[in-house]
């Protein structure tokens, strides 16, 4: 079946996230879907997946138009969307999983079991599966999961499927254990349209590509016509222009080193240093590890082996108590779930960390923590009412000044900030990036952990990247721009750091 | 005139709505305010003789008070167990456990412990309440690590517990009867005038205390910042481990204070039933004061307000002749209510 969407438009309120949009995907075909965060890819897939309506465009099946107004209306036409997070329950075998909300009943109303593991098996038979249908969905691992979700999709005669960054949580042989599925499947005439940040494996497995940028498409063509360099070319664009903050830079000693350190999944034979008034960035995509390794460090989840020093010593960060005793601060990511406490107000959001160290006889030390908040309001430049309102009375940007000022009152060494612009708005963004400068004039060391290639260059002085849990390589000067970020980030080496290499040598 | 009025008028109805609505302190108290009112219309005004009125009025108020002083306590200690996202089903035994011990200790009889060693009278007493609140502390702080260390959930970790006490007490203490001394009584029965208020007074102690531990000190809020968000809480640098592991010994060190004022009140303990039910009595007296089940909010001045609405519930329903079967059902309809209410401030 071949699949067309013409000149799709659609904007949400004033922003336009796709303007003019065509694209083809012919039978049998493993299409690649690339681009930025932001670039407009799953509002494109949402609208083919019937989730979302397009403002205005035509879709045709076999060049007949079709309309779809919900998500049933695509997959009746033969469309799967396998999503990131996989719709299966865990605590159901294959079979029921498979006939999920459409189960064979016999006559008497009762699940007819045997009919169902036999239908499974014919599918798992027809496109080369190995997998007993009576199996759990908890025992299987990932790469498993996503070829059910797949044989899902074929029972229900999906011949156009849609699978939405299948690898990001995958060890390589689990890829190839996906990959070949997908041969298997472009055997029989399905196409697939591949959603992917991982340029090597578009070069593996696909086809043609097609490359989405601030809502249009850039770039479409034969894989076999290009390179990852050129693909990062056309995800980032040429125009675009990222003027450093500029800074005197007068860095100070070391302040935080970390040695080999190792996570059972997470991440692995992480090393790396920071100097004071230092701004290090730390950038990779979706699945790099970074959260979890600076979780780590902060003492908020376990590693297997390695040694971090702050100050020259060694320390034991076994839990964020000591993590903060010993001068780290921590920012983390998600602000609903892991910054603020809900059921407290303001003001003790914005002290809750110093608690302990201005109390007297474990009484808190009210009084003080009012006179650092009142300045702290005036420094971050904090919009609010009365500081005993809810948290939840401020805007995302105030919030996250809240946060930042609970970890400033602790006086940090260094200061973790993991993502410290989401979802802010632009001038709050703004205010961030100015506390940041600012903080790193008086000398603590500041490590910010973005996706967002272009903060990383505006703020930092040099910026580390990371893939699939390891350090894949580090820019600083010309190199920090969003093309050799890109580079590393999807798996790739650059041909200057070789050379570096072999200077090294 | 009138049009001012008028608008004074909404504009109160409009303050009473948005504090019933926005503060559970408020509403609880209202509530408190309207049982009172009923029960002291029930027990009949008399302006003609007002003195004997009032005196009456006054001793029966004692009574509910003296009456709940030991369950209420519990229901402080429950207050930030609720508050820290935590249950515990195990007070009513370990009041049982702890009793035991106590009285073990001060036995005047022929297996009485301290008095085997040589101490009796007020050293005797002393040294049984110190081991006693020690006992009480270990108690809580086992099932704190279980719940916080071994990672068991609160309920099956103090359901444990629950069935280990009272059963391992009622096995040692089966066949023999402990005998407390007269002057041990006196912890209790000490009357000031001619009233006995020595539990009511350990209580507004141990709400007083408790309360301040709860609005100013470090461990009461980090127990709020827990209950309300553990990953944040842990994130902000807080030891949750620790905080939680807290509440359970302070549970623990309360519930021994609740078994002493008992010990000393009755003189003896029926091991199989004594302080059964009161886990469930503390709780509803936690809820009906505003603490919410999933964790982050509560006050103790809220559990203390809801411990005398159930218990002058209790008292009406006494001094309206319910039968004695229903009126457990009266306290399940009243927490069921309570709860309704809050469901409707969140929405």
């Amino acid at each position: 079946m071949k699949l067309e969407m013409r000149n799709i438009f659609k904007s949400f309120g004033s922003n336009e996230v796709l303007k003019d949009v065509s694209i083809s995907i012919n039978e049998g075909e493993i299409c690649a879907l690339i681009g930025e965060n932001g670039a407009g890819k799953s509002t494109l897939m949402n609208i083919l997946g019937g989730v979302l309506k397009m403002d205005s465009g035509l879709i045709y099946l076999d060049d007949k138009e079709v309309e779809f107004n919900k998500p049933a209306d695509s997959l009746d036409a033969g469309i799967a969307f396998i999503h990131q997070e996989l719709n299966l329950i865990n605590d159901l075998p294959i079979y029921e999983n498979m006939f999920l909300g459409r189960e064979i009943k016999t006559k008497r109303g009762r699940l007819d079991l045997e009919k169902m593991i036999k239908e499974t098996e014919k599918i798992f038979e027809k496109i080369n599966v190995d997998l007993n249908p009576k199996t759990m969905v908890r025992d299987l691992d990932t790469s498993y999961k996503q070829i059910v979700e797949i044989c899902k999709a074929i029972m229900m005669n999906a011949s156009i499927i849609i699978m939405d960054e299948p690898t990001t949580s995958l060890t390589e042989p689990e890829i190839e254990r996906v990959f070949n599925m997908m041969r298997t499947l472009k055997e029989h005439g399905v196409g697939i349209i591949f959603i992917s940040h991982k340029l090597n494996e578009v070069m593996e497995i696909c086809e043609r590509y097609m490359v989405l940028r601030d809502g249009k498409l850039v770039a479409e063509g034969e894989v076999s016509q290009v390179n990852t360099d050129d693909l990062a070319r056309f995800m980032v664009g040429y125009d675009v222009r990222t003027e450093q903050f500029s800074r005197d830079k007068s860095l100070g000693d070391e302040i935080l080193r970390v040695e080999n350190l190792t996570h059972p999944d997470a991440f692995r034979d992480i090393s790396f240093s920071v100097k004071k008034g230092e701004i290090l960035g730390v950038t990779g995509l979706l699945g790099d590890g970074r959260s979890e390794l600076f979780r780590s460090i902060f003492g908020a989840e376990k590693f297997s082996s390695g040694r971090i020093y702050l100050d020259g010593k060694k320390i034991n960060t076994y839990s964020t108590t000591q993590a903060l005793k010993e001068g780290l601060g921590y920012l983390p990511g998600n602000r609903k779930e892991n910054g603020i406490i809900k059921d407290m107000n303001i003001f003790e959001n914005a002290s809750v960390v110093t608690w302990p160290k201005y109390a007297k006889y474990g009484v808190i030390d009210k009084q003080k923590h009012k006179e650092m908040f009142g300045e702290q309001i005036k420094s971050l430049r904090i919009k609010l009412e009365k500081v005993t309102d809810s948290i939840n009375s401020l805007s995302g940007g105030n919030q996250q000044k809240v946060v930042l000022a609970k970890w400033l009152s602790s006086n940090p060494k260094v200061l973790i900030l993991d993502n410290p612009t989401q979802g802010v708005d632009v001038g709050a963004k703004e205010d961030i990036y100015d506390i940041i400068l600012e903080l790193a004039e008086e000398n603590i060391a500041i490590i910010i952990l973005s996706s967002e290639a272009q903060e990383i260059i505006r703020l930092c002085d040099r910026a580390i990247v990371m893939y699939h849990g390891k350090i894949q390589g580090e820019v600083s000067g010309e190199n920090m721009n969003e093309h050799d970020i890109m580079r590393y980030a999807t798996g790739g080496e650059l041909r200057i750091s070789q050379e570096e290499g072999m200077e090294h040598a | 005139m009138l049009k001012t009025e008028n608008k004074n008028k909404k504009s109160f109805i409009e303050w009473f709505k948005h504090r019933w609505t926005t503060e559970p302190l408020f509403s609880t108290a209202i509530a408190l305010l309207i049982m009172i009112v009923i029960q002291t219309v029930v027990l009949g005004f008399d302006y003609d003789s007002f003195g004997s009125w009032f005196s009456s009025w006054i001793r029966n108020w004692i009574n509910i008070l003296r009456n709940n002083a030991g369950v209420g306590i519990i229901s402080l200690g429950m207050t930030f167990v609720i508050i820290s996202g935590g249950i515990d089903l195990a007070v009513g035994s370990t009041l049982v456990a702890v009793g035991a011990i106590i009285m073990m200790l001060i036995d005047t009889g022929p297996k009485g412990i301290l008095a085997g060693i040589g101490l009796t009278g007020a050293p005797a007493f002393a040294v049984a309440i110190l081991i006693a609140i020690a006992i009480g502390c270990l108690f809580g702080t086992g099932i704190g690590l279980l719940i916080t260390k071994g990672k068991i959930p609160p309920f099956i970790a103090t359901l444990g517990a629950m069935k280990i006490f009272r059963s391992l007490t009622q096995h040692f203490m089966q066949g023999y009867n402990p005998t407390v001394p007269k002057g041990f009584l006196q912890i209790s029965s000490f009357k000031i005038g001619n009233l006995m208020l020595m539990p009511i007074i350990y209580w507004a102690i141990a709400a007083f205390i408790l309360n301040y531990v709860s609005k100013r000190t470090v461990f009461g809020r980090q127990v709020i910042a827990v209950g309300s968000n553990e990953r944040a809480a842990k994130l902000s640098g807080i030891n949750v481990v620790k905080v939680k592991t807290k509440v359970y010994s302070l549970m623990g060190v309360l519930v021994a204070i609740a078994a002493i004022i008992q010990v000393s009140r009755i003189g003896s303990m029926d091991f199989a039933n004594a302080g059964s039910g009161s886990e469930m009595d503390a709780i509803a007296a936690a809820v009906v004061g505003g603490t919410s089940m999933s964790g982050g909010k509560g006050t103790i001045i809220g559990t203390v307000f809801g411990m005398l609405i159930i218990a002058v519930m209790n008292n009406l329903l006494n001094l309206f002749g319910v039968p004695p079967f229903l009126r457990e059902a009266f306290k399940g309809m009243l927490v069921v209510f309570a709860v309704l209410l809050q469901r409707k401030e969140e929405s």
